[in-house]
């Protein structure tokens, strides 16, 4: 299945305005009402840190935080997401690096680099809700998300750092 | 999760910072002002005659800018690395479903995708080949005017039959592998933007910008001075993107509409288009004496090529190159042949034909040893290669006593196994282990150019450049970890610059694990001749005698001045005019003139320890170690990295991937049927062990570990699952049917 085709099957879709906030900032655009938001993001709005792999929902790297839910940003269309406030990988961090992006670059939790946008979104999530997770958490939160260059080994010290910090090992 | 290598220092690789925070631009993150947007249309069919195209009606679609044909190529319409033999556009006949039939530029994807529809093409179906062996059928219709075959390949040394008589015991064994998808998460795509010369740029992801410069000339007619490539950053290849895939169609366009043309692949289009692993058949006989000495070894080896060449015949020389691996055969036939069919293009992969054969011979081996009732490690041992053995096609080799390490670190790993004795009802544990030898760069016969340039630039870096690509394997940092260590400089005094074809020097292929061996031996050619430039400019201009200054951090510097550099390079670089070294060389190879031999190897060894669950039927891999000996470590992040990525996508071909094709027709189009490893499918137990040193008098520094982590992994699996439950699996990926049946077979599951 390639869903990616749907919206191309039927383009005359109505267009609507739509309000997000985008890492704070309150935008109005104008889209298609099925537009996919991981396109809105990309192709409106310049915001190319959120990556497209599968257009399915079977990969995470187009993760993003949606009023602070994790979600396959090629998964919702303009019409959910009017009114939502949406944080992206260019959300984080501020003039130093979040300590999530920061566990990754000294643990080597990433290669390519294509999967790390949502890899972090995705680890930022569960960070927030459980801050000291087991394995058999990392494993549930992070099942959606697809990295085909590390093997998971430095995305997993990445995580335990971060645990083991948080609960002062 | 343990490894013995050091950190020697924590640095950060230099692309991180952009990683992880998304600032990095990807080339199919770019956008230029004026850009249409491209897709391609391909076949309807795996074979067919085309009675004609009419793009008419597309054309007149508003907001499309051109549609293109074949008619529409101005240079010679075929591609292909090695062998051109595929059509950018096909004329009168598509052999494959990814085969391009016309390309449309528009404003939007969705109008160019609207425009495909309205192209029609006249096909006449033609009967297909979906098997290597329907190929090879005397009256099979021909898909090359030379017929079915891309190639053939052999090595025979010995009396195969004579041995085999003398053999205490033979097994013989049919083994059967998958096709399978790179699955780079970064899907093929780019920009091509159009110069007011009448050349172009091209911003897209590939592993040999040259080449792609070399192959676009040829197919637009331009000179390739009128080409310019950004190759890189990539979001992955492994292989994948080492032959053109839309850099023609966005090329063709570009110069017809005189716009930037831009073609992302969906994850679709990519599976449909892009080339896959190899699917092959081995099947192999191996004998031995009573003690367990391996007299004779007869491969065979069918390969699936799919419908056009690319780097197939190289693949499957590399597999008859390895099918005795690291033991000393004294009598051997491998025969090999690649066979095209109207399936998908199969091509370059990591490990290259080495992980299909690998797993074939560390299965005999097994078996082997099963039937001899031996240890697996001693019937290795005993037939393992001595550090001075000529190489498995009777060819010289840098000699290496890695194959014997290897064997005695996994030896010692799988001693302290500790498998869970007291087997729950319906779950066997076992372990398992295997080796590898992999060669390096491109092999006998094959140019391999290498090389790489230095000097400080304007600014006072010292500037550091190298025709390969950053595909996310950690190529900036294994070049600046390299600078620093043989410069003495510090890390912010260097700028790196590769992937341009413009400005950098040509180094070859980012393929094949030659990157770190070519950047170390780079090195250790221009960092004296740099030197020396820059400290006499030092010491004249200082007038300190050259033998008391050395380079280091942010300058040069006075023996037992401890407090500074004595000229800063930004000064040096103000009064040196000249500091450029350039080398080029060729790759180290075999003197001896065996087709596709190679000289540098490197080798690896797992150890797993697997669950198998015996009423599902499912496999679970519970830990991993690896051995790999590749010389010294250049980038310890970067060095694990490797290993335990290759290592989980070949637990990924063990236990799940296939793109299965129906009548030459992909059943799979996306990953909610192509399944690779996620995190639960994964040991959080992988363990990494390297052995650096290399053998005595080696001059050749650090090898490549991109493929050497993906060989032994599927072996050691199949050894496991055997050590569980008491059966051999011949056909990957490991299907759970396969197990329960097997488990049924040997009455395992009587409780039921
Ligand atoms: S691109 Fe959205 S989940 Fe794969
Ligand atoms: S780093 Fe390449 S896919 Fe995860």
């Amino acid at each position: 299945m390639d869903i990616n085709n749907k919206v191309l099957d039927n383009p005359i879709d109505a267009l609507m305005t739509i309000t997000l906030t985008v890492n704070g900032e309150k935008i109005d655009i104008q889209t298609a009402s099925t537009e996919k938001l991981v396109n809105i993001l990309r192709e409106q709005l310049n915001f190319v840190g959120t990556k497209i792999s599968c257009g399915i929902g079977r990969c995470g790297a187009c993760s993003v935080l949606i009023d602070n839910e994790l979600v396959n940003a090629c998964f919702v269309m303009a019409y959910q997401v009017n009114g939502k406030s949406i944080t992206t990988i260019e959300g984080l961090g501020g003039v130093t690096v979040d300590e999530v992006q920061e566990a990754f670059l000294t643990e080597g939790g990433f290669q390519c680099g294509y999967c790390t946008s949502g890899m972090i979104m995705a680890v930022k999530y569960l960070l927030a809700l459980n801050p000291n997770p087991s394995e058999s958490d990392i494993k549930e939160a992070l099942a959606g998300n697809l990295c085909r260059c590390t093997g998971y080994g430095g995305i997993i010290r990445s995580v335990q750092s971060l645990a083991a910090k948080k609960i002062g090992i | 999760m343990k490894s013995n290598i050091q950190e020697k220092e924590d640095r950060v690789r230099p692309d991180g910072l952009s990683k992880v925070t998304g600032a990095l631009k990807y080339l199919t993150d770019l956008t230029f002002p004026n850009m249409l947007y491209a897709k391609i249309l391909r076949s309807a069919y795996p074979h067919a005659k085309i009675l004609s195209i009419n793009t008419a009606e597309a054309e007149k679609l508003p907001g499309v800018a051109s549609v293109i044909t074949y008619k529409d190529v101005p240079g010679m319409n075929r591609f292909g690395i090695i062998i051109p033999d595929q059509p950018v556009l096909c004329e009168e006949r598509v052999r494959t479903v990814g085969d391009a039939v016309a390309a449309v530029a528009a404003t939007s994807y969705e109008i160019a995708e609207m425009a495909l529809k309205l192209i029609q093409v006249e096909y006449e179906e033609l009967p297909i080949i979906d098997t290597p062996e329907k190929g090879l059928e005397p009256n099979a219709i021909k898909l090359h005017p030379a017929g079915n075959i891309c190639h053939r390949s052999s090595y025979i040394n010995g009396d195969i039959e004579e041995a085999f008589k003398a053999c205490e015991v033979i097994v013989e064994e049919t083994y059967e592998l998958p096709r399978q998808l790179h699955g780079y998460m970064e899907t093929e795509g780019g920009v091509v933007v159009p110069q007011e010369d009448g050349g172009i740029t091209v911003y897209a992801a590939t592993q040999h910008g040259f080449k792609d410069r070399f192959q676009l000339s040829r197919i637009l007619g331009i000179p390739e001075g009128m080409i310019r490539i950004f190759s890189s950053p990539m979001g992955g290849s492994f292989g994948g993107k080492d032959e053109l895939n839309i850099q023609p169609y966005a090329a063709l366009l570009a110069l017809k509409t005189n716009c930037p043309v831009k073609i992302h692949n969906t994850r679709a289009e990519s599976l449909r288009a892009s080339l896959k692993r190899h699917p092959m058949k081995i099947t192999a006989k191996t004998g031995t004496d009573r003690l367990g000495k391996i007299l004779a070894h007869q491969v065979k080896i069918i390969a699936d090529k799919g419908a056009y060449a690319t780097l197939g015949p190289a693949v499957l020389d590399f597999a008859v190159e390895h099918a005795a691996g690291p033991y000393i055969i004294p009598n051997i036939e491998t025969g090999g042949v690649s066979v095209f069919t109207n399936n998908g293009v199969t091509g370059e992969f990591r490990g290259f034909g080495g992980n299909q054969i690998t797993f074939a011979l560390e299965g005999q081996l097994d078996r082997l040893a099963a039937v001899l009732n031996m240890d697996p490690i001693e019937l290795r041992q005993i037939n393992l290669r001595n550090a001075t053995d000529l190489g498995p096609l009777g060819h010289r080799i840098a000699p290496t006593d890695s194959a014997a390490l290897v064997l005695k670190e996994i030896q010692r790993l799988y001693q302290k196994s500790n498998t869970p004795s007291k087997d729950s009802n319906w779950k066997r544990y076992g372990s398992g282990i295997a080796i590898a030898m992999h060669g390096g760069g491109l092999g006998f016969g094959r140019l391999d150019s290498a090389g790489g340039r230095i000097f400080l630039n304007k600014e006072g870096k010292i500037e550091i450049s190298f025709g390969f690509e950053e595909c996310g394997q950690g190529l900036l940092s294994v070049i600046e970890n390299i600078a620093i260590e043989e410069i003495g400089c510090s890390a912010e005094d260097i700028q790196i610059v590769i992937g341009d074809t413009s400005v950098v020097p040509v180094s070859g292929s980012s393929t094949a694990s030659r990157g770190t061996s070519i950047v170390w031996q780079s090195m250790q050619k221009m960092k004296e001749p740099f030197k020396n430039k820059l400290i006499q400019h030092a010491s004249i201009s200082l007038s300190i005698p050259a033998e008391n200054l050395y380079l280091g951090p942010t300058g040069i510097w006075e023996l037992g001045k401890e407090e500074g550099p004595c000229m800063t390079y930004k000064t040096c670089a103000e009064g040196l005019l000249d500091s450029t070294v350039l080398t080029s060389f060729h790759f180290p190879v075999t003197p001896d003139a065996v087709n596709g031999g190679h000289f540098l190897y490197s080798f690896g060894g797992v150890k797993v320890d697997v669950e198998v669950d015996i009423l599902s039927g499912m496999v679970k891999v519970m830990s991993i170690d690896h051995v790999i000996s590749a010389g010294p470590v250049v980038s310890p992040k970067g060095f694990r990295g490797q290993i335990e990525g290759g290592g989980v996508m070949s637990l990924g071909y063990t236990l799940m991937e296939e793109v299965k094709m129906m009548n030459s027709q992909y059943a799979t189009q996306n990953f909610d049927t192509y399944l690779m490893p996620n995190i639960v499918d994964i040991p959080f137990d992988t363990n990494v062990y390297a052995i650096e040193e290399l053998y005595e008098g080696d001059i050749y520094g650090p090898r490549g570990v991109g493929e050497i982590g993906t060989i032994a992994i599927t072996p050691a699996i199949i050894k496991a699952i055997h050590d569980a439950i008491g059966c051999w699996v011949t056909k990957l990926p490991i299907s759970s049917e396969d197990i329960l049946e097997k488990a049924e077979a040997r009455g395992m599951l009587s409780w039921i």
